[in-house]
């Protein structure tokens, strides 16, 4: 296994007609994508933009619908990373992105066009890239260049004759392992996105661990809780290519009803389910299973946070033969680099280890203080460290934070590895990791990571805000902004939102005279979380 | 204060960014996202000591204000 087409290819021999992805369209009609859609279509547009020896990474827009993994495997025949970004972030922050991207040729859908138009004229005015845009319910593919999106330079049917099989093979005979499959942006604490690169060898590495994890087989049907443009939804992408199983993309809206999003669960016969584990305590919270229970759940995974076990404990009472399983790790090693299958129904007060490494990691705590002595001793606090085929290339076009994280250690084990820090505290026993929490300030927020000095970064940058400090209710699963200044929270908020996503804007914003200090002339955090 | 009153300002709070005075399509029209709504949904259990459930939790009744205003009296009656 070389590269993750190999997986589509023997599926589609086998299943060409099934249906691979599912989403619904905004009126509530299904939108369905075969295996053989997906060959063909991305065979199609891949060729389209294929060039002989170029590798560098594609930019992509598209909605939350089954079509876009047609679109990212298009990518990969073209033999280039896909670098998937969210239309709803705002301008500025997709203007981080494609500043350090760079692309040649960004592939759009129909769907993101006009927002996509408008962004390039407000801040790309001139480029030279290629745009590329696929209409799939008209089955055409456009051309724009020059930075003119009025008109076409060509416009094509999507159909069986764009496919150029000589280009196609000569990509794919030059392909390798470790070539970067995908960039995946995330929070950076300077406010400067770092986009992780991560290769074929390291995701079918994950893919093959988590599918035997979670017994995944032929007859699973994945519901995908995780934007498209986000590392979790690698699982809801790869695993139907690898075990010919279906995935649901669940409309966002469900995730606010959770009768609703049981009812679309039920309906669709949904069995796995790899969430957040804000996606999981959200319905809770909103009072999922009073009125609503599951039928066919009976795989689940969550990440991203430490879940809660009194919100866990109401799962596994209301599923009590569904697999639970708990699962660590940091996007830089690919998803994740831990799991802990829950064997048994936990107490309210229990904290949940974070497991053992999966199979093919390579997963070890290493002095705090000293990154290249690593503990082996029982129960003693380090940082978490990874190295092995698990992590990524590093970040794309950032050397200098690449060496900053990634770095070649000599270990005090007489091994020479590269090891990547998550800046994440943990313990080890009998095997077995606990997480303690982090050295940052980084958070994680309904699924997101999020650099809480990323927030300030921004809010200091507003006009007429002197100082600023964020900190994370966790009860609550609320960000708190506490700032001085003469600006009024409203034209705060709505600079915020100019500048970072959605996720990221505090929802609760608190003007003060003046931040608590200490001594030394710091904000005092500590005073402000205990308000 | 009047009950409209105090739900715009909740709103007000969580996103200034939207007219919602004027907005009737708060949900169906992907205006709030799902952080609006959990921090809506605990901001008005406090504010008014109800109890929002999963029923009540259709567009329909977070679409607009008069609509949220509707939910509230409702339950405070219960």
């Amino acid at each position: 296994m070389e590269n993750v087409l190999e997986w589509l290819e023997t599926t589609v021999q086998r299943l060409p007609e099934k249906v691979a992805f599912t989403s619904e369209t905004e009126d509530g009609t299904d939108v369905e994508v075969t295996f053989k859609e997906v060959y063909d279509k991305a065979r199609m547009i891949g060729s389209t933009i294929a060039k002989t020896d170029d590798t560098t990474p594609v930019g992509v827009f598209s909605a939350r619908t089954a079509t876009t993994p047609i679109l990212f495997m298009a990518c990969v025949y073209a033999g280039r990373a896909y670098a998937p970004i969210d239309m709803a972030l705002p301008e500025a922050r997709i203007g981080k992105i494609l500043d350090n991207l760079m692309p040649d040729v960004i592939l759009v859908d129909k769907e993101s066009f006009s927002s996509f138009a408008k962004l390039c004229k407000d801040i790309y005015p001139d480029e030279s890239w290629d745009v590329v845009v696929v209409d799939f319910e008209n089955a055409t593919i456009e051309k724009y260049n020059n930075s003119n999106y009025e008109s076409p330079a060509s416009e094509n049917s999507l159909e069986d004759d764009l496919i150029k099989s000589d280009l196609l093979q000569n990509v794919r005979e030059k392909a390798k392992p470790s070539d970067p499959l995908y960039i995946i942006h995330t929070s950076g604490s300077s406010g400067r996105p770092k986009g992780v690169v991560t290769s074929h060898e390291s995701l079918i590495n994950y893919i093959d661990s988590y599918g035997d994890v979670m017994g995944i087989e032929e007859s699973d049907r994945f519901g995908n809780q995780s934007p498209l443009d986000y590392i979790a939804a690698i699982r809801d992408i790869y695993l139907p290519f690898k075990y010919g199983a279906s995935s649901y993309i669940i409309p966002k809206k469900y995730f606010m009803d959770p009768n609703a999003l049981f009812t679309y669960l039920n309906d669709k016969e949904v069995t796995a389910v790899g969430w957040s584990v804000s996606a999981l305590t959200i319905p809770l919270s909103l009072g999922a299973f009073e009125e609503v229970k599951l039928n066919t759940l009976r795989k689940i995974c969550f990440s991203g946070s430490v879940m809660p076990c009194s919100a866990l404990k109401v799962w596994q009472e209301n599923l009590p033969d569904a697999l639970f399983v708990n699962q660590y790790g940091p996007t830089e090693a690919t998803a994740s680099c831990t799991y802990y299958v829950v064997n048994h129904v936990v107490d309210e007060s229990e904290v949940l280890p974070i497991g053992k490494a999966y199979n093919g990691y390579d997963v070890f705590l290493t002095d705090l203080e000293c990154d290249s002595k690593v503990i082996t001793d029982e129960d003693t606090e380090g940082q978490i460290t990874v190295a092995g085929i698990s992590l990524a290339i590093g970040y794309f076009n950032d050397p200098d934070r690449t060496n900053e994280n990634f770095v070649e250690r000599e270990l005090s084990d007489g091994t020479t590895k590269r090891i990547y820090k998550t800046g994440d505290i943990g313990t080890i026993h009998n095997g077995v990791f606990e997480f303690h929490g982090r050295m940052d300030r980084q958070i994680k927020h309904m699924g997101h990571r999020v650099e809480l000095d990323e927030v300030e970064c921004a809010a200091n940058s507003v006009e007429n805000v002197a100082e600023s400090c964020c900190i994370y209710k966790k009860e609550k699963e609320s960000l708190i902004l506490y700032y001085s200044g003469d600006a009024t929270k409203r034209d705060l908020s709505l600079a915020l939102r100019e500048l970072i996503p959605g996720f990221m804007v505090p929802r609760k914003i608190i003007q003060l005279d003046e931040l608590p200090k200490l001594p030394n002339g710091k904000i005092d955090i500590k005073e402000l979380e205990e308000r | 204060m009047e009950t409209k009153e105090t739900i715009i300002e909740i709103l007000e709070e969580i996103r200034p960014d939207v007219d919602f005075e004027n907005e009737t399509s708060l949900v169906d029209g992907n205006v709030l996202e799902s952080f609006d709504i959990v921090s809506l949904v605990s901001e008005l259990s406090d504010e008014f000591d109800i109890t929002i459930r999963p029923k009540d939790l259709v567009p329909e009744n977070f679409n607009s204000v008069d609509a949220m205003v509707k939910l509230v009296n409702t339950l405070v009656e219960e």
